[in-house]
C-alpha cells in the first residue's frame, strides 16, 4: 500500500501492459544476461519473441533518498527536467521523436530510484538508443525551461496530495515513523522546498548522479542480445566513466515507544494507517534473511482477497471499514514499514477499527496458522509471481527493482523462499516486529465542511449555475 | 507489420456444435497476436478464443448488456449492485465458501458494471482451470442474492459514494454528466446516488438480474493457456447450458444539454478541477478516425498536444490537461479535464477555449498531422500483448461489431485522415461558443463569480 514509487512524470496512466517473458519454469539466469560496461553502465538484456516489442529502461540510482534536508523533490524536479533537451535535442523534441515512432513514454522517480522508459516497436530500439544515451551526459538545465517547470510539479502535487485527505495521512504517517531515514520526506518534495530549489541545485545534482556507473539498463522484448549489445556500447560505450556515488543513508534507531498523530481536514470518511519497522532484504544477515519473505506471507494472510483475514473481520463480519489494504515493499533499499490501512465506514468509530486490527495481530502472535490457510497465501503469491509475468515491462522492473538491492538473480529465490516460510516463522515475526512499541499510527479525523458547498449530503447540493 | 494467417476450423467446434451457427473468421490480428475464432452458441452467446501458451494460465470477461442504462427510473446504481452480487454466494454455497476457493487457487474473479455493460472476469492458473470455471458458471447462472448479503452491500455503497466527495476529479466528472445528461440515464453515476442507492432492495437485484442477465447478445472471450480439447470436452457445454430469459436492450433516449452552462462547486481546495466539454460522437459515427486524429492534436497526445503545450509547457500551468471524445455505442461526450491553482483557473480555460477555436479555423500543419497519424498507427500493438489487452480488445471489437479483421484495417483508416478532415470533424464536432464548465474549486479564490 505504501506507494513504493512517489510521482510519474506524465499525466495519463501509462499502459504497462507488455509481453511476458520465458517461461514461468524456467529460471531468470537462463534467459537473462548481464554486460557491465568498461565505464560501469550495467546492462541486463531479456529476450523475448512472443511480439515485436521492446521495453527500454534506464534505472539510475538516485531517489529521494539520495536528498538531504530542505533539498527534498529534487530527484523528482530533475527527473522532470530531463524532458526539456539537450544540447542536440530541443525542450519538446523527446516526446515528439518517441511518440512520432509510435512509442509511449514516461519516467517515474521512487524513494530508491529514478526511471525512464520508452516502450515501441522493435525495430525503433535505435530511438531508445539515441534519446537515452544523450540525456545520460548531455541535458541542458536552461534557467527558462526551469522556471516553466517548477510550477508544474507544485501543481503535481497540489494535484496529489495537498487535495486528497488519505495522501497526506501517509505523507504524515512516513514524516512520524522516520526521524533519520530520508523515507521522512515525501518523494515530491515539501511544498517549500520546491520552491527553493535552484537550477544550479539541478546542474550540481544531474554531475553528481547521472553517470554509467550509477545506472542500469534494462532491455525485454524483441531483440537478439548478440546483435543489440554491440549497439548499446556503441550509443553508451563512450559515455565517461562516472563515479557510482556514496549510497549510505543513516537508519532509524530502534523505536522505543508508539508513534501517532491526528490529522484534521476536510473529509467525509475517516482513516487510519499503521506502519511497522520492519527490516529488508538488503540489513538482514543470512540468519534473518527469511523474515522480509514472511512478511510477504503475512501481508497475504491479512490483507491479499476477499477471504483474507481483514477483509473477513472488518469489512464482512465487523462491518466496520469500506475498505482494507495491508502493504509491504520487499524490495525497498533502506529498511521499510509493514502497513495496514482501513477507510472507516460512516458512523463507526476509529478506536473500534483500530481495536479489531489489534485481534488480528494479536491472533497471528498466538496462534499458528492452519496449513490450508498457510498453502492459500503461498498459492496467492505464486499465482501473482507467474501473472506478473504477463507484462514485459513489470518484468523488466522487477529485473531492475532486485538489481538495485540485492542483484538481479535473487529473483530466482523468491518463490523456493515463499515455499519455505512456516507457521513457527510467523509466530515469531509477528511477535517480533508487529508490536506496539514499534508502530507509528496516523489517524484522519473528519473536519465537516467549511463551504456551504458541502454542508448537504446530497451530491448536488453546492451546485450553482452562475450565467 | 501486419501479416495476414490463414485459420483453419476448429474440429472440435464441428463435433459438438452441430446446430451452432457459427462464423469463422481468420483474424491475425497483429503478429503479436494468436488467431482468434469466433463461434455463436445455440443461446445465442458469442465466444471469442485466441490461444497462446507462453504462460499457464487463462483470462476470461464476460460482457453483458447489463449496464446501468438499463437502471429503472429512480433506482440508479442497481446494475452496478447486482454486477457486484453476483459474487455474494449461489445457490450451492456462501460467499465465504465462494472467496475462500477463489483465493486458494490465487484466482480473481472480478464483477462489475459500467454504463452500458457489465463485465465478469476471471483470471486462474491452467491447473485449476476446470474448478475457476466451474465457479465462474456457478456465480453467473446460480447466484444467491443473500438479502443480509446486499443489505450491507447498499450501507457501503453509501459509503463509498460519501468518500467519492473527497476525489474533487470524481465530483467534477458526476457534475459535467449531470449537467450534459440530466435526469437520463447518462446523467446518473454508474454507482447512483445516495438517494436512488437508498431504494434499492433485493428483489430489485432479482428483478434486474432476471431481466437482463441472458446469454443472448452477451460476449465471451477466452484468451491464454487452454487447449481445443479443454474448450470442447469443459468450457463449452457449460456455457452452452447457460439460459436466461431477458428483455431485449431496448435504446434509450438521450437529450443532451446544448447550451452553454456553468456548474460551481465550492470547496476548500487548493487546484480548481476543471472539465469543458459538450456532446460528441457515437462509435460507429464514420468520422471516429478523423476525429481521434484531431483529437491527437489538440489534447490527446500527451507532452506533444496542443493543449499541453501551451498551458503546461509554456506558462506551467497544469500538471495535467488533457481532451478526449469518449465514444461509446450510445452517446458520446467531448471533454477537457486538467487541474491548476484556483488563481489560474480562468486562464486556464481561455487558453483551452482558444485551442478548441484555433483548430477549427486553421489548417493543421502537415508535419502535426503526419505526427499523429504515426503515433496512433505506431503504437497500437502495444495495446494487443497482454492477456488481459487482448480480451478487453477482443471484447470491444465484438461489441461494436468492428470486425475480426479491424487490427488490420486500422493503419488505413486513421491513414486516409487529411488535414481537411480534421478542419471539418472540428468545426462539427467542437462546440467553443457553448459547452458546459464544471469547476470544483475554491471560487472565491478562483475568481468566479459566486
Amino acid at each position: 500500500m505504501r506507494r513504493a514509487f512517489g510521482a510519474t512524470f506524465i499525466l495519463l496512466p501509462v499502459f504497462l501492459l507488455l509481453a511476458l517473458v520465458g517461461s514461468s519454469a524456467a529460471g531468470l539466469q537462463d534467459v537473462v544476461s548481464e554486460a557491465v560496461l568498461p565505464n560501469g553502465l550495467k546492462v541486463l538484456l531479456l529476450e523475448n519473441h512472443k511480439a515485436p516489442v521492446v521495453t527500454f529502461q534506464v534505472w539510475y540510482r538516485v531517489g529521494s533518498r539520495n536528498e538531504e534536508f530542505s533539498k527534498t523533490g529534487l530527484s523528482h524536479l530533475l527527473e522532470h527536467m530531463m524532458f526539456k533537451g539537450t544540447e542536440t535535442i530541443g525542450p519538446g523534441e523527446l516526446s515528439r521523436i518517441v511518440q512520432e515512432n509510435g512509442g509511449q513514454h514516461n519516467a517515474f522517480t521512487s524513494t530508491d530510484s529514478t526511471t525512464y522508459f520508452e516502450n515501441l516497436s522493435a525495430d525503433r530500439i535505435n530511438v531508445s538508443l539515441e534519446l537515452e544515451s544523450d540525456r545520460m551526459q548531455h541535458l541542458m538545465l536552461r534557467e527558462q525551461d526551469f522556471k516553466t517547470e517548477r510550477p508544474v510539479v507544485m501543481e503535481e502535487r497540489r494535484l496529489r496530495t495537498d487535495d486528497n485527505p488519505k495522501a497526506i495521512v501517509w505523507e504524515q504517517l512516513d514524516a512520524i515513523a522516520f526521524e533519520l531515514q530520508p523515507y521522512h520526506w515525501p518523494v515530491i518534495g515539501w511544498m517549500q522546498d520546491i520552491a527553493r530549489l535552484t537550477v544550479d541545485d539541478l546542474r550540481n545534482y544531474y554531475k553528481r548522479f547521472y553517470n554509467p556507473a550509477n545506472a542500469v539498463l534494462v532491455v525485454a522484448g524483441d531483440f537478439k542480445k548478440d546483435e543489440l549489445l554491440p549497439r548499446i556500447e556503441r550509443w553508451f560505450g563512450t559515455i565517461p566513466k562516472g563515479v557510482q556515488p556514496e549510497g549510505r543513508v543513516p537508519l532509524e534507531e530502534p523505536q522505543i515507544g508508539e508513534r501517532r498523530t491526528v490529522i484534521k481536514r476536510e473529509a467525509r470518511l475517516a482513516s487510519l494507517v499503521i506502519g511497522y519497522h520492519v527490516p529488508n532484504l538488503r540489513q538482514q544477515d543470512s540468519e534473518a534473511s527469511q523474515d522480509s519473505y514472511t512478511l510477504e506471507v503475512v501481508e497475504a494472510l491479512l490483507g491479499s482477497g476477499e477471504s483474507s483475514r481483514l477483509q473477513t473481520s472488518l469489512v464482512r463480519k465487523k462491518k466496520l471499514a469500506l475498505g482494507i489494504g495491508v502493504g509491504h515493499s520487499l524490495l525497498s533499499k533502506d529498511p521499510g514499514l509493514f502497513s495496514i490501512g482501513a477507510d472507516v465506514l460512516p458512523d463507526k468509530n476509529v478506536t473500534d477499527v483500530e481495536k479489531a486490527i489489534d485481534e488480528e495481530i494479536d491472533r497471528l502472535q498466538r496462534e499458528p496458522v492452519g496449513e490450508r490457510e498457510l498453502q492459500k497465501a503461498k498459492n496467492q503469491l505464486e499465482a501473482g509471481f507467474i501473472f506478473q509475468q504477463d507484462s514485459l515491462f513489470s518484468q523488466a522492473m522487477r529485473l531492475a527493482r532486485y538489481e538495485m538491492v540485492l542483484g538481479w538473480r535473487a529473483i530466482d529465490g523468491y518463490l523456493p523462499a515463499i515455499r519455505k516460510v512456516s507457521a513457527a516463522d510467523i509466530l515469531r515475526v509477528a511477535k517480533q516486529y508487529l508490536t506496539p512499541d514499534n508502530r507509528t499510527v496516523a489517524v484522519l479525523v473528519p473536519l465537516p465542511s467549511t463551504k456551504a458547498a458541502s454542508r448537504l449530503p446530497d451530491s448536488r447540493a453546492g451546485e450553482q449555475a452562475i450565467r | 507489420m501486419v501479416r495476414y494467417r490463414r485459420l483453419r476450423v476448429p474440429r472440435w467446434l464441428c463435433l459438438s456444435l452441430g446446430v451452432a451457427t457459427w462464423i469463422l473468421l481468420s483474424c491475425s490480428l497483429l503478429d503479436a497476436m494468436a488467431p482468434v475464432q469466433r463461434v455463436a452458441l445455440p443461446n445465442g452467446l458469442v465466444v471469442l478464443t485466441s490461444e497462446e501458451h507462453s504462460l499457464p494460465f487463462v483470462t476470461f470477461k464476460l460482457l453483458i448488456h447489463a449496464g446501468a442504462r438499463r437502471d429503472p427510473s429512480g433506482q440508479g446504481g442497481l446494475a452496478s449492485l447486482t454486477a457486484r452480487a453476483l459474487l455474494f454466494g449461489t445457490l450451492k454455497q456462501s460467499m465465504a465458501s465462494v472467496n475462500e476457493q477463489l483465493d486458494f487457487m490465487g484466482a480473481s474473479l472480478s464483477s462489475d458494471a459500467g454504463r452500458d455493460y457489465m463485465v465478469l472476469s476471471l483470471r486462474v492458473l491452467k491447473k485449476d482451470l476446470g474448478d475457476g470455471f466451474k465457479l465462474f458458471m456457478e456465480v453467473l447462472s446460480q447466484p444467491a442474492f443473500p438479502a443480509d448479503e446486499v443489505e450491507n452491500e447498499v450501507t457501503r455503497t453509501l459509503a463509498a459514494i460519501r468518500a467519492s466527495e473527497d476525489r474533487p476529479g470524481e465530483v467534477a466528472e458526476k457534475a459535467f454528466s449531470k449537467a450534459l445528461y440530466g435526469a437520463g440515464p447518462y446523467g446518473q453515476p454508474v454507482i447512483g446516488t445516495k438517494e436512488s442507492v437508498e431504494k434499492l432492495t433485493v428483489e430489485g437485484v432479482r428483478r434486474f438480474h432476471g431481466s437482463c442477465y441472458d446469454p443472448n447478445n452477451s460476449i465471451m472471450v477466452i484468451v491464454g493457456d487452454i487447449e481445443e480439447h479443454a474448450l470442447k470436452d469443459t468450457i463449452v457445454p457449460q456455457l452452452s447450458a447457460w439460459k436466461g430469459r431477458a428483455a431485449a436492450v431496448s435504446a434509450v433516449e438521450t437529450k443532451p444539454e446544448s447550451a452553454k452552462k456553468t456548474v460551481m462547486i465550492d470547496r476548500p481546495l487548493t487546484q480548481a478541477n476543471l472539465i469543458l466539454g459538450h456532446e460528441g460522437i457515437t462509435r460507429d459515427n464514420p468520422d471516429f478516425y478523423a476525429v481521434t486524429v484531431m483529437n491527437y492534436i489538440l489534447g490527446g497526445g500527451g507532452l506533444t498536444s496542443r493543449l499541453m503545450q501551451e498551458t503546461r509547457e509554456r506558462r506551467g500551468l497544469a500538471y495535467s490537461v488533457s481532451s478526449n471524445f469518449d465514444a461509446g455505442k450510445y452517446q458520446g461526450t467531448f471533454r477537457i479535464v486538467l487541474q491548476t491553482k484556483n488563481a489560474s483557473a480562468r486562464d486556464a480555460i481561455r487558453l483551452a477555449v482558444a485551442q478548441m477555436s484555433r483548430i477549427r479555423t486553421e489548417l493543421v500543419a502537415e508535419k502535426d498531422l503526419d505526427g499523429a497519424k504515426k503515433y496512433l498507427i505506431g503504437s497500437f500493438p502495444l495495446r494487443l500483448i497482454t492477456q488481459d489487452g487482448i480480451a478487453g480488445f477482443l471484447l470491444q471489437v465484438e461489441y461494436l461489431g468492428l470486425g475480426l479483421d479491424y487490427a488490420e484495417r486500422y493503419p488505413k483508416l486513421v491513414q486516409a485522415v487529411t488535414a481537411e478532415d480534421v478542419l471539418r470533424v472540428a468545426k462539427a464536432y467542437l462546440h467553443p461558443e457553448a459547452y458546459i464548465l464544471v469547476a470544483v474549486a475554491n471560487v472565491e479564490e478562483a475568481g468566479f463569480e459566486k
